[in-house]
């Protein structure tokens, strides 16, 4: 298994994550461990929002930037950490048991 | 003296007839047109079209082109991981809820439902709400008979979603003579109800019908009930392996708990299933005081379904005993007096430690397999579970007989009662289990409130019943019609945590 595979294993692992995706830089899923309507539409989604973010980030402050975007909603917590390549999204329902 | 004589002739004209005059005159028709047009019927001709099967459109992940995946992952990885921990750990958005609907905060009497008819003379014995949530049926009667029953009563249902509700008058009233003491809708199909009355009788309907409503009637023979029916319950039918099959529970002061089945073909009941509970069930200290025979029937005032065992189900009576009971149960057969065409046996498995009352309502969690929740006629709600005797939580609202009491459908740990004094409690586990989160007047005369139901498919409607026939239909606020985080751990702690004590 490769590097990659393992480091999203191990996050896959942790208490109540519920899926895993990893976006490019064009909004397209590049790994996943969801169904695919689903990964389709929390990429594109996610992608549109985070690209917000970040630019009402630095409208506000041009020498600041967004580093990372914690949506909480009723079920889950929606992580996402940006960078210029890549978007990697995992989403918890925090309450798990 | 005679002469001839020849007279001149003499000519008068005739009357009645005259000279005919004569006209000429002409006429002739148009000319007529003809024009000769050609028909001829329509050929038909056959054509089959057919798209091609449109192929999935293949969700492909797209290729990683810089490669530096590896690299970003590790980069964010700790920061994830630290993050995904925190969040488990954290109580940051406990008791958090934004209200994004305006005007729910508070809770409100949205209808008061009556039947005008009957003045106030007969009380609410029975609510239940249809499978689609939209109709409300009422059970009308009353609990203090002295001698038989000569009421004229009736089962009256309102459907709170038609636009022209008349608050005083039923969308339809099934008359009766006698007092109906229970009501329950069908699980699955809107339109059947069934009911039992203050003679001993079990009564089906189908709302849908034009005339006769009336499906079924188990009569009042030796094999129905002797003594008032005090709860009808729908129980799934596990000797079939369809689905959505349902049988009727009905449970009596006479002690019988008789299992109905509805045959389509002959429109009649057929008892399917039987049991009865006697005095020799009764736990040791309610014996003693009552100095009981053991072969004496007991009444069955209550009656709740486990939510995941089937077979399993819970009884409140008379003199106050609660018990675990089972369909598969094999226990002491029926005395000789008691006559009924199929074996009745006692169900019992294990005994709770009594109420000091006849218990009024005895219902399962629906998110808890082991909780269960009784309310009596010693003022107290109480909260069990399964596997122990005494109860985990007692509550004491002072607010005289506790008449009912009933999970929400929604949240785990809210409780709904209604009390002698007229009110309708609410209370949260959560929190301060002893204070009721609400206190709502739910009769306006102060008059009992015999009965309450929750909405299964409106979680946010809740619909009393009090002594003068009014019925009151409440609409919760937003905190009480959804569940929040870490409800069910909260439920499970009160419990399981009170059973390793």
């Amino acid at each position: 298994m490769s590097e990659v595979e393992e480091t999203l294993k191990r996050i896959q692992g942790h208490r109540g994550v519920i899926g895993t995706i990893v976006v490019n830089m064009e909004g397209i899923p590049i790994r996943t461990t969801l169904d695919n309507s689903t990964t389709v539409q929390y990429a594109g989604l996610i992608t549109q929002l985070t690209s917000k973010a970040r630019s009402t980030v630095r409208d506000i402050d041009p020498q600041n930037d967004l580093t990372f975007l914690r949506i909480r909603s009723k079920k889950h917590e929606i992580m996402v950490a940006p960078e210029n390549e890549y978007l990697l999204i995992v989403i918890q329902n925090p309450d798990a048991v | 003296m005679f002469s001839d004589q020849t007279s001149e002739c003499v000519s008068f004209p005739s009357s009645w007839k005259r000279e005919r005059s004569l006209a000429n005159s002409g006429c002739q028709t148009g000319d007529l047109i003809t024009e000769e047009v050609a028909v001829q019927s329509r050929k038909y001709r056959d054509q089959k079209v057919q798209t091609d099967e449109e192929k999935d459109k293949g969700f492909r992940l797209a290729d990683d082109r810089s490669g530096n995946l590896a690299e970003f992952l590790a980069r964010v990885e700790p920061y994830l991981s630290k993050c995904l921990n925190k969040n488990l750990r954290s109580h940051a958005f406990d008791e958090y809820n934004v209200v994004w609907d305006e005007d729910n905060a508070s809770v409100s009497c949205i209808r008061k439902l009556e039947n005008a008819q009957f003045e106030g003379q007969l009380q609410i014995t029975g609510l239940s709400w249809n499978s689609t949530g939209a109709v409300i049926a009422a059970a009308y009667g009353r609990y203090d008979h002295e001698d038989w029953c000569t009421h004229k009563t009736a089962l009256c249902t309102w459907n709170l979603e038609r636009r022209t509700i008349d608050e005083n008058k039923p969308d339809t009233i099934l008359e009766l003579s006698c007092c109906l003491m229970c009501v329950a809708f069908h699980p699955t199909n809107p339109a059947v109800i069934a009911g039992g009355n203050f003679d001993g009788a079990v009564l089906l309907w189908d709302l849908s019908k034009e005339d006769d409503m009336l499906l079924a009637t188990s009569e009042t023979g030796e094999d129905s009930h002797q003594e008032p029916v005090s709860k009808v319950i729908w129980v799934p039918d596990t000797t079939t392996s369809k689905k959505n099959k349902f049988l009727l529970m009905s449970v009596s002061g006479d002690g019988k708990m008789l299992v109905w089945k509805y045959d389509r073909k002959t429109k009649k009941f057929e008892l399917n299933n039987g049991f009865i509970l006697m005095s020799s069930s009764l736990p040791k200290e309610l014996k003693k005081t009552r100095n009981m025979r053991g072969d004496k029937e007991v009444g069955v005032t209550s009656v709740s379904f486990n939510c995941e065992n089937k077979e399993s189900f819970i009884v409140g009576s008379e003199p106050g005993a609660l018990f675990k009971c089972s369909m598969n149960a094999h226990g002491e057969p029926a005395g000789s007096h008691v006559v009924s065409s199929v074996p009745l046996r006692s169900p019992v498995t294990f005994t709770y430690n009594p109420h000091y009352g006849p218990v009024y309502s005895a219902e399962f969690s629906p998110f808890h397999r082991n909780a269960f929740l009784t309310s009596a006629m010693d003022q107290t709600i109480r909260l069990y579970t399964m596997l122990q005797k005494p109860p985990v939580l007692t509550i004491e609202p002072g607010e005289g007989f506790v008449f009912s009491a009933k999970w929400s459908p929604v949240r785990p740990t809210l409780l709904a009662a209604t009390t002698e004094t007229g009110y309708l409690l609410i209370y949260d586990l959560k929190g301060d289990q002893t204070v009721p989160v609400l206190k709502l007047e739910a009769s306006t005369k102060k008059l009992p409130v015999y009965t309450c139901q929750f909405n299964m498919n409106q979680p946010q409607l809740l619909a009393t019943g009090d002594g003068s026939g009014t019925i009151h239909v409440f609409r919760l606020s937003e905190d009480l019609k959804s569940a929040q985080a870490r409800e069910m751990d909260i439920l499970n702690n009160l419990v399981d945590i009170a059973v390793e004590q």
